[in-house]
């Protein structure tokens, strides 16, 4: 008897186990299913405010491996050439009429609305959350991801996928004390070629922020390599010239 | 002070600053009724983000200022001895900034051009100036070199920044705005590595001051060198910078910057000057030059609570600044001077203040401390700013201190609406400032 109950906990432990690298591997496998490591995308950020006023900013982002995005706003006028570095846990925004470029904060948005910087400036989910648990939802998993730093935006994620496609429907960003901050919609799936099929629009509503909702459109996405030179201080205020 | 050089009457010039203002205005105006035919749509047509080789953008100012003067104050005696001006006194600022690139091959051209006019008590006015306009050669993403007059803007500070040895010197009170340049042929190389240092970049600079090139960088018939070394260290932002070449002492500097977290960032300057020249004046108008080696240092951080409130702070110490006491001399001359001018109606100890222009500069002195409070987006009123920014006199506790409001809202605006009050005692800094007070609405449509 006392064989049969240890053998059923040792393999209940090893399931638990098993079902938590799974979930670390699920979440490397949506990352790519996202974006490829290495690849230069432009994306529309729209802003609309409860009377249904909008703002739009169009963004060009590159990003190199695991910790290194930039971007470059093209619009609207009162935006353009201003720039934005992350490497790891740092962040840069460069504006012209400044002339150089000052440490930001991942809190902080460089556009205003629901989105802050590192929402803009995303690194792969598995670089900066572990999944603690994960589970099966109908038709989706819902994967409890912890941040692996106290620098990371949002300490806890939680994360619904589809089980086919495997890439998220739907995100809750969370405080340490699961307070929720931001919700973030996955939709319209669409070949953006290179065998990527992902999510062409990304919303996000918050209950710090009543009645307004950011949206993120994603019109190209390509697999491409860059310089490491690229990802630097001194080469922000020339982004536009690896268009 | 403004730099009464700057002003000119009426004249053929200040009629065609008003003729290119007035059609700029009317395409802008012709811009933002087509924009607004098309606003509200979620569409993204790819077409929207391909490049072409030129751009061309920039943004219109109108900028109207109510000045509440201090007749009492020095700078008011030696800025008004002649005239009876009205109490407010209104300016009218317009402005226009013009920027464009070319683009070919690993070549870029890049020109920025900026003219204001201005209605004032001494009527209309204008000046225009090419700010920045420099031929850049990138052979690599590691390498660019580039030639022509640009602005470098070293340093880490905020409100000032003691290691920017190759420029103008920034206003505390609106230290974002553009500054003219200096010709300069310099380059960047850039290197990324992997590990602890993760950058490293070298920019060499050359700077010859002529009569007629950069002829108000310092000591004219010099060639210039300076340079940087970036570090990206530890996740530390570090430079160690020099000026070297005769136009100025010679100089060598550090600066660092850190986040020390998610929402905290500290930054810090030092500039070590050999020879540092100062002009004193005493009382009775003798000046001196008095030569020195001194420190500059700036001392800063950025916070961001909870509430999105931003908290920028930091403390500016220059050596090489006047004492309370050369202030104290210098404010003396021109009540000497004013009264000489009441009684005999000769202004020559007034004309001789007005000459010693180091004494107009902003942050003269010693110790300083800056302080902004921004609200990002209070009650939920997105492209809202609310801001508190103050600037303290260590030295003679005299201050600035300006409520202010920003709203960019509207797709290409930017409104702002500032306030300062200025407060010191007799012979402080802000206490002999020409105002009192100072209310300004700054419009800016961004093309």
């Amino acid at each position: 008897m006392w064989k049969i109950i240890m053998s059923m906990a040792v393999g209940l432990f090893l399931s638990t186990s098993a079902l938590a690298l799974d979930g670390n591997q699920l979440l490397v496998q949506i990352d790519r299913n996202l974006n490829p490591e290495s690849f230069e995308s432009y994306r529309k950020i729209v802003n609309t405010e409860p009377d249904g006023r909008k703002k739009e900013y169009t963004y060009y982002t590159v990003k190199k491996g695991k910790d290194k995005i930039a971007g470059l706003f093209l619009a609207p006028a009162s935006e353009k050439g201003r720039t934005t570095l992350r490497l790891g846990e740092n962040m840069w925004l460069y504006i012209p009429n400044v002339g150089k470029p000052v440490r930001i904060t991942s809190l902080q948005s460089v556009v205003g609305g629901v989105f802050n910087n590192s929402d803009i400036l995303a690194l792969d989910y598995a670089e900066e959350y572990t999944v603690e648990k994960a589970e099966e939802a109908g038709n989706e998993y819902l994967l409890h991801l912890k941040a692996k730093t106290k620098a990371v935006a949002y300490d806890k994620l939680n994360m619904w996928v589809d089980k086919s496609k495997k890439i998220p429907t739907k995100i809750e960003c969370m405080t340490e004390a699961s307070m929720l901050i931001k919700t973030i919609y996955f939709k319209d799936i669409k070949d953006f070629g290179g065998g990527l099929i992902r999510p062409a629009v990304i919303e996000t509503d918050s209950p710090l922020y009543k009645g307004y909702k950011s949206v993120m459109i994603f019109a190209k996405i390509k697999k491409r390599d860059f310089k490491d030179e690229i990802f630097t201080l001194t080469f922000m205020p020339k982004m536009e010239s690896i268009r | 002070m403004p730099d009464s050089g700057f002003l000119m009457p009426d004249s053929k010039e200040s009629m065609t600053g008003k003729r290119i203002l007035f059609i700029v205005f009317s395409f802008i105006v012709f811009s933002i009724s087509s924009v607004s035919a098309r606003a509200g749509e979620y569409d993204f047509d790819p077409a929207e983000t391909e490049k072409k080789p030129y751009s061309l953008g920039g943004y219109l100012e109108f900028r109207p200022v109510l000045n509440g003067l201090d007749r009492g104050a020095a700078f008011n005696k030696l800025k008004f001895y002649k005239r009876d001006e009205s109490n407010p006194l209104p300016e009218y600022n317009f402005g226009l900034q013009l920027e464009g690139s070319y683009e070919k091959g690993i070549s870029k051209l890049f020109a920025r051009f900026n003219t204001n006019l201005v209605n004032s008590y001494l009527g209309w006015s204008d000046s225009s100036s090419l700010y920045e306009g420099y031929l850049s050669l990138k052979p690599s993403s590691s390498l660019d070199i580039y030639t022509g007059k640009k602005t470098l803007k070293w340093g880490k500070g905020y409100a000032w920044n003691p290691v920017a040895f190759f420029d103008r010197p920034k206003n505390p009170d609106d230290p974002e705005l553009n500054l003219e340049g200096f010709v300069v042929v310099g380059a960047d190389y850039i290197r990324s590595f992997e590990g602890p240092l993760k950058t490293f970049s070298v920019t060499p600079v050359i700077l010859p001051a002529y009569q007629d090139i950069n002829d108000d960088f310092g000591t004219k018939d010099r060639i210039n060198f300076g340079g940087k070394i970036y570090l990206l260290y530890y996740d530390t932002d570090i430079d160690f910078l020099f000026l070297s070449g005769g136009s100025k002492s010679p100089r060598y500097g550090l600066d660092f910057s850190r986040n020390l977290g998610t929402n905290l960032e500290i930054h810090g300057e030092l500039a070590w000057i050999q020879g540092n020249k100062k002009t004193v004046v005493d009382s009775s108008g003798s000046s001196r030059v008095m030569e020195e080696d001194v420190g500059v240092f700036l001392l800063g951080l950025r916070y961001l609570s909870e509430r999105e409130t931003t908290v920028i702070a930091e403390y500016y110490h220059n050596g090489g600044g006047y004492t309370k006491q050369e202030m104290k001399d210098y404010y003396s001359l021109i009540d000497s001077g004013y009264t000489q001018y009441l009684q005999t109606g000769n202004d020559a100890l007034l004309q001789r203040a007005s000459n010693l222009t180091a004494y107009a500069k902003p942050s003269l002195m010693r110790d300083y401390l800056y302080l902004r409070i921004s609200q990002k987006e209070p009650f939920n009123i997105l492209y809202f700013t609310p801001a508190l920014t103050g600037i303290v006199n260590l030295q003679d506790k005299s201050f600035s201190i300006s409520p202010e409001v920003v709203y960019t809202g509207f797709t290409n605006w930017e409104l702002r609406l500032k306030g300062t009050y200025l407060s010191g005692d007799r012979w402080s800094e802000y206490g002999e400032k020409p105002y009192d007070y100072r209310i300004e609405l700054r419009v800016r449509y961004y093309f």
